[in-house]
């Protein structure tokens, strides 16, 4: 399951939030940035940890699923507290030993920044656990379409961007095959001499780079053979259908929004 | 205005030619030619292989149909219609194919998505695409796989999503390049069932590149390129017969072939027998 | 033996994002100067034992004895760097490894890393061309300008450039033409006869090694389902189909005279020249009738 997860997938559980509209999704972790902005005291936050574990919950995915995308950045997070922890000089000394000096207010700060990165990062999940990759390119697409005026090209940029996604997991794997055909020629990154690890990477790169030239040349053959072009018209399976429950999704932070920045 | 056509060719029946190439030739220089003077011709609803040593430009002949690559020279006409710029779209939807590299030729997210970005290219309506995509994915056995990644799916569900993707199309004509050589045996065999079901339907036009000697045997015609040239129009048993022939197009002759040719060398005058009980029979009723 | 598996399991980390198939108390052991064929269906666990074999991966349950060289789970193994060069691993399209300008250089690159002098690595790479069968004009060539097949067969030599005692191969002829593919088990035969090196090959067209290997292993979802001689297989080619394979012709033909005539002590004949012989000297039946 995991593996799944790192690679930012969907999970299929027919609640309400599967059900929005991506456009609304999108806009609605756009706005909740801007409630974490605006979440500045104790009180913000705890009201941002309810509103936020709701509406986790309200999507049926086990809460662990979405502690475990936070987990990469544990080590980040960590650190950026005890940097805040650390430097800022404010409030009352609650520790000290010998030069160095705790303080409230690094407390506080250092704290709020690792629970503000923390919801971020779950929260953002929400919407690729509730959303899969073709509704988001959509919602996408549909989102950027006022910039089409300004020269821009949605389709073109959600297209690269989901061909990418698709494709960064089988490269990667590549990757991982070509450093162990290397490694047991003799090019371990772990046992060679330094001068020796430039050209390494020159035995990992020039594969790697070649077999996605070569597969992006089979990938163009066989979309160009089902008959794509690029700017023909095309229909949509799954159509974007704004309803009042998207509206209400996005009045909610909005609210969420004024709240935090009054408490 | 591309209906008016379609139907007209479905009305024509067997043996139309669907597949027509005069004088063709491609080449990335004119000194060094990959295919030269290639004409040939083939009626719908036949089972085609195309065989050759490795880069005998099997795989650059079946790019020409539709354009994935621009001839250099001579007439293509497919369905009726003769290879131009206006009528690669046509041609495109009249002809499905399915690649060698099962990863390469996924290109949605998901399975559904895979089969949805051809039909969605057809400006197909939503109901359409529904029937469409329910019934090809219960045909090939995928129905259960549709919100699946690729990474989730074997090489052989892969090309099952494949060969769904383009039937959902409607092809008249499939092409397969080397479809099969990268399955294991199971799904080699699979693949090479549901060729058989395509083929009993009547409406597909079936062009096959392979190597492998049984697969080889399935079909109805074997055309054998060689250094950028058509050396064979043959039967499959033809070719086997040919040791030459086989020896220059790099192929080995099926292992019941083999047996009944070196039966026969020692005196013993056999058929080729159709399986070992078969042979058991023969030689000792 | 060459290598020597008792007990092993092999787990892949639950966070691991490369999906493979785990093993489960694998014993095994093969000999040195022989053969040796691996069979299973996909997700059998083929490509997880082979990369065992040089210790690109380790064992997290067991002993793996690979020459004179012991890994055992949870201790800390020597150093892997010489074993690696006396096994051979030559992963599935090994032409995708290949990145220096020319053959000679790319078939340099593991002799040199394993700090051979550059006399040396351009002679052994010689020898590895003639091993594999290529002209040596071709080592002055750029990789990605030969065919399909020779580049193969160079990808192939840089690893005997290292000569090993033991070559692994991972579907060595995967999308080769027949002849090309026949053309190259020979080679990877005559290696073994010729110059006693240990062979192991993957294979999901059993029939074209089998008339040459000395002992298979069969896998089945992650654990032996069959390790012995030809002659053994031979015997009950049903073991195949229960691991989700097909029993090859060749082996479906001689296991019906076989069973007609009670041959079960013989070699088997599993070429088509050499069953056709053994018909030949058996008793006819209807043929007489007829001539």
């Amino acid at each position: 399951m995991n593996d799944k997860l790192l690679l930012g997938r969907s999970i299929e559980t027919g609640s309400w939030v599967h059900k929005l509209d991506a456009r609304a999704k999108i806009t609605g972790m756009l706005l909740y940035v801007a409630v974490i902005l605006l979440s500045r005291s104790w009180m913000a936050m705890a009201l941002l940890a309810l509103f936020s574990i709701a509406v986790m919950i309200s999507t049926r995915i086990p809460l662990k699923y979405f502690l475990k995308a936070a987990k990469p950045l544990r080590y980040l997070m960590l650190f950026i507290f005890i940097v805040q922890l650390l430097s800022v000089k404010e409030g009352s000394v609650w520790l000290s030993i010998g030069s160095l000096s705790l303080h409230d207010g690094g407390l506080r700060l250092g704290s709020f920044a690792v629970i503000r990165m923390l919801f971020l990062i779950t929260f953002t999940a929400l919407l690729t656990f509730t959303t899969t990759p073709g509704k988001l390119n959509q919602g996408l697409e549909g989102i950027l379409s006022p910039f089409k005026k300004l020269g821009l090209s949605p389709d073109r940029i959600t297209l690269m961007l989901s061909i990418a996604l698709r494709f960064i997991p089988t490269i990667l794997d590549e990757a991982q095959i070509i450093m162990k055909a290397q490694a047991s020629r003799g090019a371990d990154l772990n046992e060679l001499p330094l001068k020796e690890k430039g050209r390494m990477l020159v035995s990992l790169l020039v594969p790697i780079i070649t077999s996605a030239f070569r597969r992006a040349q089979d990938l163009v053959y066989s979309m160009e053979a089902r008959g794509f072009r690029m700017d023909a018209p095309r229909s949509q399976y799954h159509r974007l259908r704004w309803g009042a429950a998207d509206t209400v999704f996005v009045i909610m932070f909005v609210v969420m929004g004024v709240a935090v920045s009054l408490v | 205005m591309n209906e008016t056509s379609k139907d007209q060719d479905k009305e024509a029946g067997e043996n139309q030619t669907v597949i027509s190439l005069e004088g063709v030739s491609f080449g990335y220089s004119p000194e060094h030619p990959i295919l030269q003077n290639i004409t040939l011709t083939i009626p719908q609803g036949q089972w085609v292989c195309l065989v050759g040593p490795n880069g005998c430009g099997k795989s650059t002949l079946v790019k020409l149909l539709n354009a994935l690559l621009p001839k250099s020279a001579g007439e293509i006409v497919v369905c009726g219609q003769k290879l131009e710029e206006e009528t690669i779209g046509y041609i495109r939807q009249s002809i499905g194919m399915v690649f060698q590299n099962p990863d390469n030729q996924f290109i949605g997210a998901t399975v559904e998505e895979d089969i949805l970005f051809g039909l969605e290219g057809l400006c197909l309506s939503h109901a359409e695409m529904e029937s469409r995509l329910h019934s090809y994915t219960q045909r090939l056995g995928i129905d259960h796989l549709l919100a699946k990644h690729p990474g989730e799916l074997s090489g052989g569900q892969k090309q099952r999503v494949a060969i769904a993707s383009i039937l959902a199309m409607e092809p008249g004509i499939v092409i397969f390049d080397e479809a099969s050589s990268m399955l294991d045996e199971g799904s080699r065999d699979e693949l090479m069932g549901i060729l058989h079901d395509m083929r009993a339907e009547g409406k597909y036009t079936i062009l096959m590149i392979t190597h492998d000697a049984d697969e080889i045997l399935a079909t109805d015609r074997v055309l054998a390129l060689q250094g950028g040239g058509l050396v064979a129009d043959v039967t499959p048993a033809e070719l086997f017969l040919n040791a030459e022939l086989l020896e220059r197009c790099h192929l080995q002759e099926p292992y019941a072939w083999g047996l009944a040719h070196e039966l026969q060398k020692r005196g013993i005058q056999i058929d080729v027998p159709a399986s070992e009980k078969e042979l058991i029979d023969t030689l000792w009723p | 033996m060459a290598i020597e598996l008792q007990q092993v399991s092999y787990t892949y980390a639950e966070r691991s994002l490369w999906k493979q198939t785990a093993l489960h108390g694998i014993d095994l052991s093969i000999k040195q100067g022989s053969i040796v064929g691996i069979a299973g269906a996909t997700g059998s666990g083929k490509s997880t034992l082979l990369q065992l074999f040089n210790g690109i991966l380790k064992p997290t349950q067991g002993t793996v004895r690979v020459l004179d060289v012991t890994i055992k789970a949870g201790e800390k193994s020597p150093k892997l760097f010489p074993l690696r060069r006396r096994v051979g691993l030559v992963f599935q399209f090994p032409e995708q490894q290949m990145f220096e300008e020319t053959v000679e250089k790319d078939l340099c690159f593991g002799p040199l890393n394993f700090g051979m002098s550059l006399d040396e690595a351009k002679e052994r790479a010689r020898k590895a061309m003639n091993d594999m069968g290529l002209d040596l004009k071709l080592l002055d060539r750029n990789p990605f300008r030969l065919s399909g097949g020779q580049m193969r067969k160079a990808a192939i030599a840089s690893v005997l450039a290292m000569e090993p005692d033991v070559v692994v191969l991972d579907e060595p002829t995967a999308t080769l033409d027949p002849i090309s593919r026949a053309e190259l088990i020979a080679l990877l035969v005559r290696l073994c006869r010729e110059q006693g090196r240990t062979i192991i090959i993957v294979t999901h067209r059993m029939d074209e090694l089998l008339p040459y290997a000395d002992s298979w292993i069969v896998l089945n979802e992650g654990s032996t389902a069959f390790q012995g001689s030809v002659k053994e297989l031979a015997a009950d080619p049903a073991i195949l189909e229960r691991c989700g394979l097909t029993v090859p012709q060749s082996l479906r033909y001689w296991r019906a005279v076989a069973d007609r005539f009670g041959l079960d002590g013989e070699n088997p004949r599993l070429t088509a020249e050499s069953l056709a012989e053994l018909i030949a000297s058996l008793p006819a039946g209807k043929r007489d009738a007829h001539e």
